[in-house]
């Protein structure tokens, strides 16, 4: 049996290479891949939330972790959907329209990832229409809407607004932050859920497609 | 007491007839003036009105030259995006210098040629002209941090001081000496203080901000020293683990974002550092009303001590009502 706390470790430490190569060899020791997410990845990216949340970790470390985790659901993804595994729930992220900021969508879509999420990343600028078309094909049930800016804060409600139109809006849940966004402005723009912090963001995306 | 004379007063340690006051405004200032900001940001005749018509309206003790952080970036030849009516931004999926190797090919821009940091060098001039006697005249320069994350990538910067530091510190070295050179630029054209933005520096914990980042930031404020004018660090988002290191970069106003209160910025340093801030700009500024601005500020005022420059966390966001605004003058106004 390999040693897997490795694995938890390599994750923890931002240790890509180690993490890659744990994973190898819990493939190859037959360690099914729901157990290598569930128990092991999952559980190392809520540590490095925690970390981050009492500022033991900052921006640097998250990413070199989120990095370790990427090269393991790297080796395990298609196994995964071999198996037919189902994920927590499906994801679609972005940074919205008029706004290129992506650091605070990539570090939350990368504790989704850790936490067990399908997610499917639109990167930064990402027009309204984007987001219906991922919606749609993806058969995403949940909506996570990025922007740093006061001023493109706005595109976040055209983005909720396009969904409704399109017929989308029961479908998925919506969830938004940033620095410049508040619980009072995501009640305001329609919103299901509002979290001020990546680790936060896990949490409520649960509970929302839990709901 | 001028504007000038009182924030100089203030940086001196020397009584003050009322506190300076220095919110930042950039949007807020091209929506007074009924210019789209694209225009703001690329022609400093645009902005140099803006900012005295600004200064002018609430009676802020200072004008600026700062308008987005894609001068230096642009220059360079970085991509940037540019929009009608909000700052341009730089474009991180095709970075400067996404291939490391690009670095060593990189020469500092030529500040006497057209361009958008000679843009901000004539507005510097400009403002000189028409506020300079009675105003601060503020120019702006990029971080070291900030500055590599504008050419590198802010996400790929992050991972870089882990995988190769010594390609950082040739980064930062670059960045340095390019921002000291835009820096003499604006004082030779009459700037009277120089503004050092350095947000993405909010992102690193303790350790590496002084590994990595503080000492370049005491180097560009060194050198922005020695040219005779003072300096004004301001770090956006939420400092408070490396605010103990901001204290130490030898600047002469700290200026902070909401997230890190005034008193503990205090705690971590001198007595006599003049603190600058910082109520939150939507909630409170954008957001509040003029009585929930006075407290706040009260509350700023209280926790920093008679070394405080009046001021929001950072931008005055746009879409501020401008009672809010006056509200903070009259706060300024109605206390030494």
């Amino acid at each position: 049996m390999p040693d897997l706390e490795k694995l938890h470790e390599a994750v923890i430490e931002g240790d890509w290479k180690a993490a890659a190569a744990a994973t190898h060899a819990a493939i190859a020791a037959g360690v099914p891949p729901l157990t290598i997410v569930t128990d092991y990845l999952v559980r190392a990216m809520d540590e490095v939330g925690r970390r981050f949340e009492c500022e033991e970790y900052f921006v640097p470390e998250m990413l070199l972790s989120a990095r370790a985790m990427k090269a393991s659901m790297e080796i395990v993804r298609p196994l995964l959907a071999a198996s037919g595994a189902e994920p927590v729930g499906r994801v679609v992220i972005g940074t919205v329209k008029g706004d290129l900021h992506d650091i605070g969508k990539n570090l939350v879509a990368s504790m989704l990832e850790g936490g067990g999420f399908e997610v499917i990343d639109l990167g930064a600028d990402v027009a309204p229409e984007r987001f219906i078309e991922a919606v749609t094909a993806r058969h995403a049930n949940l909506v996570a809407l990025s922007a740093l800016l006061t001023v493109t804060m706005g595109s976040m409600k055209t983005t909720i607004d396009a969904l409704q139109a399109a017929g989308l809006r029961e479908k998925v849940k919506i969830m938004v932050g940033g620095a410049p966004v508040t619980q009072q402005y995501a009640d305001a723009i329609g919103a299901d859920g509002f979290s001020d912090s990546a680790g936060n963001a896990v949490a409520l995306a649960r509970k929302l497609v839990a709901a | 007491m001028t504007g000038k004379e009182r924030i100089l007063a203030k940086l001196r340690g020397e009584p003050t007839d009322s506190l300076p006051l220095m919110p930042i405004t950039m949007m807020f200032a091209a929506d007074l003036a009924g210019v789209p900001y694209g225009d703001y940001a690329r022609d400093h005749r645009v902005l140099a009105d803006a900012q005295v018509a600004v200064a002018g309206r609430f009676g802020f003790d200072y004008v600026s030259a700062i308008s987005d952080p894609a001068r230096e970036a642009s220059d360079l030849g970085a991509t940037v995006e540019w929009f009608d009516n909000q700052p341009p931004a730089i474009v991180e999926s095709r970075a400067l210098l996404d291939d490391k190797g690009k670095l060593a090919g990189l020469r500092l821009p030529d500040l006497s040629a057209p361009g958008r940091m000679r843009d901000r060098v004539e507005a510097v001039r400009l403002l000189a002209e028409r506020a300079g006697a009675t105003h601060i005249v503020e120019g702006w320069v990029e971080g070291p941090c900030a500055m590599s994350a504008d050419l590198r990538g802010l996400n790929t910067l992050m991972l870089d001081f882990f995988d190769d530091p010594p390609f950082v510190e040739a980064l930062f070295d670059f960045t340095v000496r390019m921002e000291v050179e835009f820096a003499r630029a604006q004082v030779e054209a009459g700037a009277t203080l120089i503004g050092v933005g350095d947000a993405a520096a909010s992102l690193v914990g303790p350790k590496i901000y002084t590994q990595h980042v503080l000492p370049w930031e005491q180097r560009l404020i060194a050198a922005i020293r020695a040219m005779g004018v003072p300096v004004r660090l301001h770090i956006c988002g939420n400092t408070k683990r490396i605010v103990e290191g901001m204290g130490q970069t030898g600047a002469d106003i700290i200026d902070l974002d909401y997230p890190t209160p005034l008193g503990h910025a205090r705690h971590a340093m001198r007595e006599t550092q003049v603190l600058l801030g910082n109520i939150d700009p939507v909630r409170d500024l954008r957001d509040g009303t003029p009585e929930s601005v006075e407290a706040a500020l009260g509350e700023c005022y209280r926790q920093a001590g008679a070394a405080y420059i009046c001021g929001a966390g950072c931008e005055v966001p746009r879409g501020t009502p401008h009672a809010n605004v006056e509200a903070m003058a009259r706060f300024a106004r109605g206390r030494r």
